[in-house]
């Protein structure tokens, strides 16, 4: 055995440590970026959709601020189950159901009241409907503009 | 060993990243519908020739054949609209029995029936009865401006004829060496321009309309013009007098507004000249009971919307009947021009009331057209009565009041009020759901307007009239119904019902024209 400073195992460790960080470094990216709008915006069916949360006050935040939990534990099974979804949807040519189903609209309304803490707690109405989007509908997709305005044909 | 662990896996990532970074590209919000060099020739108007560059629209369009389908208060099945005592296909529970009444000694009293699709127009448009069929020398009695809204081949003929085509014969286009039923009905280039596909107008009365008002085509949003291309057709209209311009050409009455009140307002001047040199009313004929001079509506889908919820919220008439729909993964505009109602799923409305469900969509809908309906068959009603009361005033040989002259033109002015009001909610094809505010309104000044008529005539005849105007109306004016150009011809069956008594018998003549065939030789009598 030789000394620790020049054996094999220290010279594992340390590249074992160093891929560790590149994978680290790698995935956090892959994770970063197919949570934004040009990566989901890459999808046929969710041209709509990212169209009109650009034009909205929801803009700077990524898809999965809203679309994803925030708990990286629950949120890896949840975006790689629902993400497979919409690409076999896209593949298949079929439209984004809606409305959403009743698990990405708890995700969702728990990452409305995750930002907007100080309205919930101040706010006396909150519990006045279920869902945030219940009232404020239109708010991320502005489903009530006109459709000529949010889409077009062949997109 | 570990090296190569370490270079593939950054390799890997670095080409992930790649592939990341390059396939995505952030949406623009500047909208760009498709752009298209068809090589068409912009002047075509054969629906077939834009077959093979546009299968899944063409395709789309040909579902506008669908004539079985009906929703609760309309649909395609061309039924008698007067008809409610027999079922489909001959008639329908939500009929209006009074129409042939309403429209006495009017073509439209011979026959009216549901509207079938686009690709169904000039078939339809050969069989009415509205045109004369029997006449020897082949005429239809009626103006080529008719033609206005069952083909593109419009363009050409204007073009042709110029400003003396509206008054040619109808008939005189009929023949099928002339147009082609199919091919040539209302098609892809009523709507666009068929080198570039985009939009644009063909009808002269809307052209005339936006110069009028001055507004100019080019610089309408796209918004806009999925709206206008269908008010060329889906609106009030009426022919021109030949004392104030091109004889029979069609206009659009907006000038004063889209209301029924802009247009009884609008009607009292646009017809024949008076002595003083002035325009006086307008009138599309003469009623055969009443003997006032009355106006038809024709369905203003255009102006009942515009301002009703959906229409002042800047929803276009595309949104809701051309929605969108993805074939074989291709995104593109239905173009089978049908009520949303036909889905069960009501998808064109979830398009923007995505959180509702089709059934609560739907519950909605009927809401507004149960009462609609049931307000206008009483404004129908309370219309018969303002007729029958005239009528009888008209005849009424009993004391008459001082001012009899007086109040009777006020009766006859309210009976012309009363059924316009009528007509600009019964020939509408929503049921009220374009505009549910304003559908109740309209009818329910036509019912005010109505009885004004009959409180009138009752007074000018020192209420001589009443006791005859007692009881059920039905009773007093039996519907009529059954009418046509054939049934006139028999003096027997008009003395059937007091209304039709009121008709002159029509000379026996055999049918000239069957569709688009003429069945009798036209030898000497060709122009």
């Amino acid at each position: 055995m030789g000394t620790p400073r020049n054996g094999p195992w220290l010279k594992w460790l340390l590249g074992g440590v160093a891929a560790g960080v590149v994978l680290m470094g790698v995935l956090a990216y892959a994770m970063t970026t197919t949570d934004q709008r040009p990566f989901c915006a890459s999808c046929h069916i969710m041209q709509e959709a990212a169209v009109t949360q650009k034009m909205g006050t929801h803009a700077n935040l990524s898809c999965n601020d809203c679309h994803a939990p925030h708990n990286l534990l629950v949120k890896l099974p949840f975006k790689a189950q629902e993400g497979l979804r919409d690409v076999v949807g896209n593949i298949m040519g079929h439209d984004i159901p809606r409305p959403l189903s009743l698990r990405t609209r708890d995700v969702v309304n728990a990452n409305c009241k995750a930002c907007h803490t100080q309205t919930n707690i101040n706010v006396a109405s909150m519990d006045a409907k279920p869902y945030c989007v219940d009232c404020h509908k239109g708010v991320a997709h502005m489903r009530m503009k006109p459709i000529s305005t949010r889409t077009v044909a062949y997109e | 060993m570990n090296k190569r662990i370490v270079t593939t896996a950054l390799a890997s990532a670095m080409l992930l990243g790649v592939v990341l970074l390059s396939g995505c590209q952030d949406v623009s919000t500047e909208l760009k519908a498709p752009k298209y060099k068809t090589g068409i020739a912009e002047t075509e108007t054969r629906m077939s020739a834009f077959k093979g560059q546009f299968p899944q629209q063409y395709a789309s369009y040909m579902k506008n054949n669908e004539d079985k389908i009906m929703t609760d208060y309309k649909g395609s099945v061309p039924y008698h609209k007067n008809d409610n005592v027999n079922p489909l296909p001959k008639g329908f529970k939500h009929a209006q029995p009074y129409l042939k009444n309403l429209w006495l000694g009017y073509p439209f009293m011979y026959e009216y029936n549901e509207t079938r699709g686009h690709t169904y127009a000039i078939d339809d448009f050969v069989n009415i009865d509205r045109i004369n069929r029997f006449a020897a020398d082949g005429k239809g009695n009626l103006p080529a401006t008719c033609w206005n809204c069952k083909t593109p081949k419009m363009m050409e003929w204007v073009a042709q004829y110029g400003d003396k085509f509206w008054s040619m014969d109808v008939n005189e286009f009929r023949a099928k060496d002339k147009i082609s039923a199919h091919d040539e009905t209302i098609g892809c280039a009523n709507c666009h321009d068929p080198a570039t596909m985009e939009l644009r107008l063909y009808s002269e009365p809307l052209k005339d309309w936006l110069k009028r008002s001055g507004k100019d085509w080019q610089k309408m949003s796209r918004n806009e013009k999925r709206t206008l291309v269908c008010a060329q057709c889906h609106v009030e209209y009426y022919f021109t007098h030949k004392d104030n311009g091109p004889a029979a050409k069609p206009v659009f009455p907006w000038d004063n507004g889209f209301n029924p009140e802009d247009m009884y307002q609008y009607y009292k001047g646009h017809g024949a000249k008076g002595p003083d040199g002035r325009p006086g009313p307008f009138a599309d004929w003469v009623h055969a009971a009443s003997k006032v001079p009355m106006i038809k509506m024709q369905h203003p889908e255009y102006e009942t919307f515009q301002d009703g919820p959906h229409g002042a919220a800047g929803v276009s008439c595309a949104d809701c009947h051309m929605q969108y729909v993805r074939e074989d993964g291709k995104k593109i505009s239905s173009h089978w021009m049908t009520s949303p109602m036909k889905d069960p799923e009501m998808r064109a409305c979830r398009q923007c009331h995505a959180d509702k469900t089709g059934e609560y969509l739907r519950q909605r809908v009927l809401y507004t057209q149960q009462k609609t309906f049931d307000q206008l068959l009483k404004a129908q009603e309370m219309s018969v009565k303002a007729h029958e009361a005239v009528r009888l005033a008209n005849a009424y040989e009993g004391h008459r009041a001082a001012n009899y002259e007086a109040l009777m033109a006020e009766a006859r002015d309210m009976v012309r009020k009363g059924q316009l009001f009528w007509d600009y909610v019964s020939a509408e094809n929503s049921v009220g759901f374009h505009n549910p505010a304003k559908a109740l309104d309209t009818l329910m000044t036509s019912m005010e307007c109505s009885q004004k008529a009959v409180d009138l005539a009752t007074e000018a005849t020192d209420f001589g009239i009443a006791p005859a105007l007692a009881g059920d109306i039905k009773k007093l004016v039996p519907p009529i119904l059954t009418l046509s150009r054939k049934l006139q011809q028999d003096p027997e069956f008009l003395k059937q019902n007091p209304w039709t008594k009121l008709l002159p018998a029509l000379p026996k003549a055999e049918q000239v024209w069957e569709g688009q065939n003429r069945l009798t030789s036209q030898a000497g009598q060709d122009k």
